[in-house]
Parts: C-alpha cells; sequence; structure tokens
C-alpha cells in the first residue's frame, strides 16, 4: 500500500553503508590528530544511528523511509560538521541532532490528524503571537534573536511550522463565506491572510530578509492551492490577478528595500574581495579549491571565514568534500522532499502540509546555496539540516515529521466528514472512479 | 483527488525549478572555477610568451634567471601578479595562467601558459629608440587584429619586486597606450571624415580657405597656424598635410558643414562627446580610456580647438591606431586588436584561440577611401623614408599639454602593403627640436617588426 522503495533491512543497511564509507573517507583523507578523534566522531555517528532504530522501531510504522533518509542526512551533516578544520565530534550539532530527530517525531505525531489540528486552529494563531511578541519584546534592536548566556533562539524559525498548518488546516472551511463590503471572502483566508501581513512586516522591520522569501513561498503555495480547490484548474483570470499582486507586492519591496539589499542584486564581489564581497569570494574560491573531489575532511581553509558552518557551509563542503558529495547530499534532501510524489497525500490538507514543507525547504536550500554562490543575492540563511544551528535545525526536524504525517491514513471521523465531499466531485466528474476505502488509524 | 494531484504537481514544480537551478550553479562553477581560484592567494601560474616563444612573464622569474632588464619594456603592460598594478595582461587573465582544473584541482607543476602576438625583440627595440624620452609606441596587424608592439616609457622593472618604487618615474606603473592623451593634429584625421560624410570628396575639394598666418573666427578669437607666414588658398588635401589650423577653424565654422554631423562621426568612433556615455575599448580584459570631447557650437573657439585636437579633446594611443584600421581597410570597420593568440590548459591543451573580429561601421567606405588618399599622399610627400620602398599613410600632431607648457608628438598611420598590414601610434612626450622624432621611432618600428615578421 505504501511505497517505501527499499526492504526495511535493505534500508538500514544503505544507512550504515553510507555512513561507514564517509567515515572511511575521514579515516583515509581527514585531518585528524589522533585516532581517538575519529573513533569518538564514529561512536557519535553510530549511536544516533542504531538508537534512532531501536527508537522507531518500538512501535510498528507503515512507513519507514523517511525517517531513513533524515536519519541519513543528519549522520552526513554531524560527519560534515565534525570534520571542518580538523576531525573532532561536534557535540553540539549531535545534541541538535537528536533533537531534530525527537521532534520529528512530535511533528508527525501532532500534526497527522487534520480534525485535531483544525479544532485547535486557534491555538496554533496564539503560538504565533506569542512568538512574534517574544521577538518584539525579548530579542535586541530589530534582532531575530534571543540570547540567554551562550545560548541562542531564533523564534521567527519556530513561527515556519506554525504557518504552514494555518495555511493547511484553514482549507476545508474556505466555503464558509461571509459578505464584507461587496465581496464574498472566507473568515479563514481573511486571517491567514493577516497573520501572513503580519509575519512579512515583522521580517521587515528585523531586517530578516532571508527569511522572508520561505515565509512568501509559503503563502505563495497556500493561495495557489486556494485559487484551485475543489477545482482542479486554476483559472487563468486568477492566475492573472495573482501573478499582477507578486509583481506590484515585489516593485515596491524593491523601492522600499534598504539600500544594502538593492547594493547586494548588482555588486560585483569580485571588485570588493575584501570587503563585503568577503564571504562569497572565499566560499566560490573553496568551490574551486575542492573541485569535484575536494581536498579531503579537515583540510580546507573554509573554517577560518565567518559563518563556514553555516551561511556558507554548502561551499564548505564543496572544500573538504567535493562539489560530488555536496550535490549527493542536496539530492538527498531532494529524495525527502519527493516523498508525497511517491505516497500520494490523502486529503487536502496533508497536501498543503506537503506543499508548504517543501516550499519552505525549496526556499531556504536555494537561498543559502546560490546566495552563497553569488547566483543571487546573499542573505545569511541555513541549509536545512547541514548548517549548524539548535533553532533551523528543531524546526527542520518537525518539519520532516510533518512531511512523514502527509503519508498518513485518513481517520475515521475525517473520513465521516469528507465522504459528502467526494459524492460531490464524483458527480461532477464524466468517470466516477470507486473511492478508495478509508482506512483505520494505523499505530504509527 | 484532482486537487491533491494539484498540490503534487506543485511539489514537482518547485523542486524542479531548484534542480534547475543547481544545474545552472554546477555548470557555472564548473567553467568559472580558474577565475575563482585565480583570486585565490594560494594560486600557482604559468608562464606569458611572446610571438616567438620569448617569455614575457614567468611567475618564478628572478635576476638569476633573467637579464636584469629582461622584462622592462612590458613592465607596465605585460605585468605580473603581485597586484601593484591592475590594467595589465597577466592580473586581467589570470583564470587563463592558472595551473588548476576542476577534477585535479591546483597542479603546481602544470603547463598553463598565455602565447601573445607580441614581438618581445621588436619592442625592446622601440623602447630603445626611445632614448631618453618618454612617450608610448603601439601597433597591430589592421587585417587580423594581433598587436606586435605595445610599450610605455617610463616603465617598471619587475624584477625589482618593487623595491624602487620611491625613485620611480610618474607614469611607469601604468601602459600610457590605453591612458588618455591630448591628440593634437591627429584629430584632423576624423574632422576631415566627418566633413567627407557631410558633403563628399568632390565637394569638400572644391572648398578652399586661405591661411594668412593666423585666423580671427566668428567669436572674435584668434587662432594661430605654426607656419607665421600663413600657407595660403589650400584644399583639404594641402591644409591636412600642412596640419594648418586656420582651414580647420574656417571648414567647421562652415555651415555646409553641420556640427551635429561632427558629433554623429565622433560618437560612432566611440567619442564621449558632451558626456553623451563612455564606449569601451579593451585588448583581453585591458581597459583603454574612452575618447572624450566637447563640442558645443561651430563659431565657439573650443569647439574648433577641439576639432583640431587640442583642449578638451582627449583619446587614447590605443584607439588612434584602431581607428587607422577603419581607413586602411577602407571599410569604414575597425579591426579589434588582440594580444593573446591562444592558451595552454594545465594539461598543454592549446585553448582559447584568438578569433579576428571587426567593429561596427564608424564612417562610409567612401570616406574611408577619401582619407586614406590624403593619408598616402601625405605620407609619400612627407614621410617616404620612414618605410623604403614602401608608402605610409600618416598624420602627424603636436598635442599642447598644460596650457602649452609643453609638447606632445603624435604621429599615427598605417602601411599601405598587402603583406605588411601594420597600423600604428606613436606619442613622444615633452619632445623639443632635435630629439629624437616620432617618424624615426615609427622607421624603427616598421623596419624591425617587418625584418622579424619575415624571418
Amino acid at each position: 500500500m505504501y511505497k517505501n522503495g527499499l526492504t526495511y533491512f535493505s534500508a538500514i543497511a544503505l544507512l550504515f553503508l553510507t555512513h561507514l564509507s564517509m567515515l572511511g573517507i575521514v579515516l583515509v583523507r581527514g585531518n585528524y590528530e589522533s585516532p581517538a578523534d575519529l573513533m569518538l566522531l564514529t561512536a557519535g555517528v553510530l549511536a544516533l544511528d542504531v538508537g534512532y532504530i531501536i527508537v522507531t522501531g518500538i512501535y510498528k510504522q507503515m512507513t519507514y523511509t523517511t525517517d531513513f533518509m533524515l536519519l541519513c542526512v543528519l549522520g552526513m551533516s554531524l560527519i560534515f560538521q565534525s570534520c571542518f578544520g580538523g576531525v573532532h565530534l561536534s557535540f553540539k550539532h549531535l545534541i541538535t541532532c537528536i533533537a531534530a530527530l525527537v521532534l520529528c517525531q512530535a511533528g508527525f505525531l501532532l500534526t497527522r490528524n487534520h480534525e485535531w489540528i483544525r479544532t485547535r486552529k486557534k491555538y496554533i494563531y496564539i503560538i504565533i503571537g506569542v512568538l512574534i511578541l517574544s521577538i518584539l519584546l525579548l530579542t535586541g534592536d530589530r534582532s531575530m534573536w534571543i540570547n540567554i548566556g551562550s545560548f541562542s533562539l531564533q523564534p521567527s524559525e519556530f513561527i515556519k511550522p506554525c504557518f504552514i498548518l494555518i495555511c493547511a488546516a484553514s482549507i476545508v472551511e474556505l466555503h464558509k463565506k461571509i459578505k464584507i463590503l461587496f465581496f464574498y471572502v472566507s473568515k479563514d483566508t481573511l486571517c491567514l491572510c493577516g497573520a501572513a501581513l503580519v509575519i512579512f512586516a515583522l521580517q521587515w522591520w528585523c531586517r530578516d530578509l532571508g527569511s522572508l522569501p520561505t515565509f512568501a513561498a509559503v503563502f505563495a503555495c497556500a493561495l495557489v492551492c486556494r485559487f484551485c480547490y475543489p477545482r482542479a484548474k486554476i483559472s487563468r483570470t486568477a492566475l492573472g490577478i495573482l501573478g499582477g499582486v507578486a509583481a506590484v507586492v515585489l516593485i515596491v519591496a524593491w523601492n522600499l528595500a534598504p539600500a544594502y539589499v538593492q547594493d547586494r542584486l548588482h555588486v560585483d564581489i569580485w571588485a570588493d574581495q575584501y570587503g563585503n564581497g568577503y564571504q562569497q569570494c572565499q566560499a566560490l574560491i573553496g568551490i574551486a579549491r575542492g573541485g569535484w573531489l575536494g581536498l579531503g575532511p579537515g583540510q580546507g581553509y573554509l573554517h577560518n571565514v565567518f559563518a563556514y558552518e553555516s551561511d556558507i557551509v554548502f561551499s564548505t563542503i564543496c572544500e573538504e568534500w567535493g562539489l560530488l558529495y555536496a550535490f549527493l547530499t542536496v539530492i538527498l534532501i531532494l529524495m525527502m522532499l519527493m516523498i508525497p510524489l511517491m505516497n500520494p497525500p490523502k486529503n487536502y490538507y496533508h497536501a498543503m502540509v506537503a506543499d508548504g514543507v517543501v516550499a519552505v525547504f525549496v526556499a531556504q536550500m536555494a537561498l543559502n546555496i546560490f546566495g552563497s554562490c553569488n547566483l543571487i543575492p546573499f542573505t545569511g540563511v541555513t541549509l536545512p539540516f547541514i548548517s549548524m544551528g539548535g533553532s533551523s535545525m528543531m524546526t527542520c526536524g518537525f518539519l520532516i515529521g510533518m512531511l512523514k504525517a502527509t503519508q498518513s491514513p485518513l481517520f475515521r471521523h475525517q473520513q465521516e466528514t469528507e465522504q459528502p465531499e467526494k459524492k460531490k466531485s464524483r458527480k461532477s466528474a464524466k468517470t466516477a472512479k470507486p473511492a478508495r476505502p478509508a482506512e483505520k488509524e494505523v499505530n504509527a | 483527488m484532482k486537487s491533491i494531484r494539484r498540490a503534487q504537481h506543485l511539489i514537482t514544480l518547485m523542486l524542479l525549478a531548484f534542480l534547475t537551478g543547481m544545474g545552472v550553479l554546477i555548470w557555472k562553477l564548473q567553467s568559472e572555477a580558474a577565475f575563482y581560484i585565480s583570486h585565490s592567494n594560494k594560486v600557482s601560474l604559468g608562464c606569458v610568451y611572446d610571438r616567438n616563444g620569448d617569455v614575457l612573464f614567468d611567475p618564478n622569474a628572478g635576476k638569476d634567471t633573467y637579464n636584469a632588464e629582461h622584462f622592462l619594456d612590458v613592465g607596465n603592460f605585460i605585468g605580473d601578479d603581485s597586484k601593484q598594478m591592475t590594467n595589465t595582461l597577466v592580473m586581467k587573465n589570470k583564470d587563463m595562467l592558472t595551473n588548476f582544473s576542476f577534477m585535479l584541482g591546483v597542479q603546481e607543476n602544470g603547463r598553463a601558459a598565455v602565447n601573445t602576438t607580441l614581438d618581445h625583440a621588436v619592442n625592446r627595440k622601440v623602447y630603445d629608440a626611445f632614448g631618453s624620452k618618454d612617450g608610448c609606441a603601439v601597433a597591430y596587424n589592421y587585417v587580423t587584429g594581433e598587436i606586435y608592439v605595445c610599450l610605455s616609457k617610463p616603465s617598471i622593472n619587475i624584477l625589482n619586486n618593487y623595491t624602487d618604487l620611491e625613485t620611480l618615474a610618474e607614469g611607469s606603473m601604468l601602459c600610457k597606450a590605453f591612458h588618455p592623451t591630448v591628440p593634437g593634429s591627429t584629430q584632423k584625421i576624423f574632422t576631415t571624415i566627418a566633413a567627407l560624410e557631410e558633403m563628399g570628396e568632390e565637394k569638400l575639394y572644391e572648398k578652399q580657405y586661405n591661411c594668412t598666418g593666423s585666423y580671427v573666427n566668428k567669436e572674435g578669437k584668434t587662432i594661430k597656424c605654426h607656419e607665421e607666414g600663413g600657407h595660403g588658398m589650400q584644399n583639404i588635401s594641402e591644409a591636412f598635410a600642412n596640419s594648418c589650423n586656420p582651414y580647420f577653424a574656417q571648414l567647421v565654422e562652415d555651415p555646409d558643414l553641420p556640427l551635429s554631423t561632427i558629433k554623429k562621426v565622433y560618437e560612432k568612433l566611440g567619442y564621449d562627446v558632451n558626456d553623451s556615455g563612455e564606449t569601451e575599448l579593451s585588448v583581453n580584459g585591458i581597459t583603454s580610456y574612452t575618447a572624450s570631447t566637447t563640442l558645443n557650437s561651430s563659431e565657439e573657439f573650443h569647439t574648433q580647438w577641439g576639432c583640431m585636437g587640442q583642449g578638451e579633446t582627449l583619446v587614447s594611443p590605443l584607439q588612434l591606431m584602431v581607428w587607422q584600421s577603419a581607413i586602411a581597410n577602407e571599410s569604414g570597420k575597425a579591426t579589434m586588436p588582440y594580444l593573446i593568440a591562444n592558451a595552454a590548459k594545465v594539461n598543454g591543451d592549446l585553448t582559447a584561440f584568438a578569433k579576428t573580429e571587426t567593429g561596427d561601421r564608424m564612417f562610409s567606405e567612401d570616406a574611408a577611401h577619401a582619407v586614406r588618399s590624403i593619408m598616402l599622399e601625405n605620407g609619400a610627400d612627407n614621410y617616404a623614408n620612414v618605410l623604403s620602398g614602401t608608402t605610409i599613410g600618416v598624420k602627424s600632431g603636436t598635442a599642447q599639454i598644460g596650457n602649452a607648457k609643453t609638447e606632445n608628438s603624435l604621429l599615427a598611420g598605417f602601411v599601405d602593403d598587402p603583406e605588411f598590414p601594420v597600423a600604428f601610434c606613436i606619442v613622444i612626450e615633452n619632445r623639443r627640436s632635435g630629439e629624437v622624432s616620432t617618424s624615426t621611432i615609427a622607421s624603427v618600428l616598421l623596419q624591425e617588426l617587418k625584418a622579424s615578421l619575415n624571418e
């Protein structure tokens, strides 16, 4: 029923093969002072793998592909981060990896039931409100960071899954429209647009223009899905209006953008190699130095450049492991995002959650990779699962949990509420297909 | 289900867009990697060679391995990788010189190299011909675009490793062939072209103006001629050969030659007329100054003076040379110059072969033909000894610098020989009577070059 691609044991074998082969490369080409450093790293990676397999193996799952792919990416990330500038186990990154795995399960359990989420929608709005207030009250001057001692939190990261949830949970109530002046609009859509505007304004005010495109991508997906729900086709008029509004917003944003943002669109980084273009120039030089196969784990120079483990982490990996390895890592993350294509969501809520999660990941990966490589303006966002950073890692773990939830079966009460809609759509269809029988909730 | 499929399509679309971006990125990284690595501090470079295999740049050069002044004549043109000079062949083409491949990484013993069209031996002889004078000389093949000679004096000896910076003469670290200079009467070539474009050859020859040694223009200002006794009545060919200022002042004032035509021709040549915008001319990345002038009114002294190549009019010797090709070829289109014939990759395979390119049309073929005849006539009458047995089309100029405190001597022209199609421009700074002349340097340049190319 659910496609996993590989058998459970093949997936385990592939996971260990990937991580052990990487550790083998570290052994042969790595820069480590003593074998103990490498042993510690090996122990850390294997403990992460074995521990998670045991935990997830305690209860039966219908689908395990997402879990194994996540575990594979996190193990690779731990090896990458532990090798920058010399082999040593990065305990900080190990802990954030564990947090990501825990939050993946939390995300799965909390978001799989549409009805449960729909009835608690107001709490999600409250959580967003609290997070926004925490940014306004607890961070420094126009900052997005809350600093508690040596520990820093970025609350705006946690808004991302909440925003996806309110985008997805309000879709079924789209038909409940109220008249405002001459227009019939859905109350939920109005609330969603209001929340989006507040979030955009906050990002703009805090000058966190790196996260703004991520939220914009999620919101754009939500709008497109609303335009074509429940119809399958989006009308040309709607598409035109959407495109027009987007163009106007872009023009206004461009004119209102601070000078340093406008500069980044046409700046020649090589003309200012030791000034504003320093990070990107060093990142590109690092990629060139690494070539296809890299200089070897821990053998690079980019670890001397600011944000080597976060904003320009793709280049740091390219330098030490080679462009080939960095590209394969990105492909692995993309394959994880392709899960909803392999196992289609069973309802529109799950489909919208999948859209939102993919939008967040694609936007962030594009901003990080293309930005650090000077294809687009450099914004300094994290690369999901690969960059060092607790807030980002935990959010990404939760989002992958949400993506895993999109493969959940329909719940009984959900089936009852969705049946009339299915009958309605069957009437309009020329060739009605037999409905897939709803499944019982699986103890996943 | 259709709505769900629609949502799936959205996912497919986002992933495909991202993958497309990744494809573009990988292509960009792979193709530009040598450029990136050339900006690194840890880079291994290859050598630059002249057309005969002589070394023009060697990253490991020292006084123990080369003659102490081996690189003196090309020091400020070919340059080195020290970053002391930026507008040089090495700095602008460092990516070609890097011993690097994306697959193999940095190769300390790679075979990367740049092979140029320059003739180092001739270049050095021309450099020496300047004697104690400063200036520059540049020459190229007006059919193919190969630069044979390019030097600027004073120059810098890169083998001194910049330990003599404090004692270096002003202008040692830049190649003056790419920098602005007052063109003097060589500008009259292009004013003549403008007149030919407007009137045609026949009508222009009918225009005869009297020179009495000076001319008071309609603004009431006096334009003096270098011949105090005056040249009398002259046509364009005679005035061109005499480089007569009163004639050209009257020509510019003539209602039959609207200023708009002069502006149009100048702009097509690449002049920035009255801040109309710059047109870039570069040779393998080495950028040249954009010619500029200010033209306000036909009756205004400064405008007339500018059309005679004085005052605010500035050009680079490289431009002056390139424009000669459009005349010599009788096409009105310039042959674009290049210096890099080809480059060797890290494994020694040759790549980046130069191609001859021509620019946009600057003036008509008829105007090119007519001005070519005028220049050849001038060359035959006054410069017959420059290259024995061959006629050269030529125009000399004397440029007043710093309110006429000093004068630069210029000579721009071309050789009328399909077997030896060379255009050139020579500038001698602060030249006084009795000192080495531009025609002497032209003679050294052309004779040595012809001998070298025939070897």
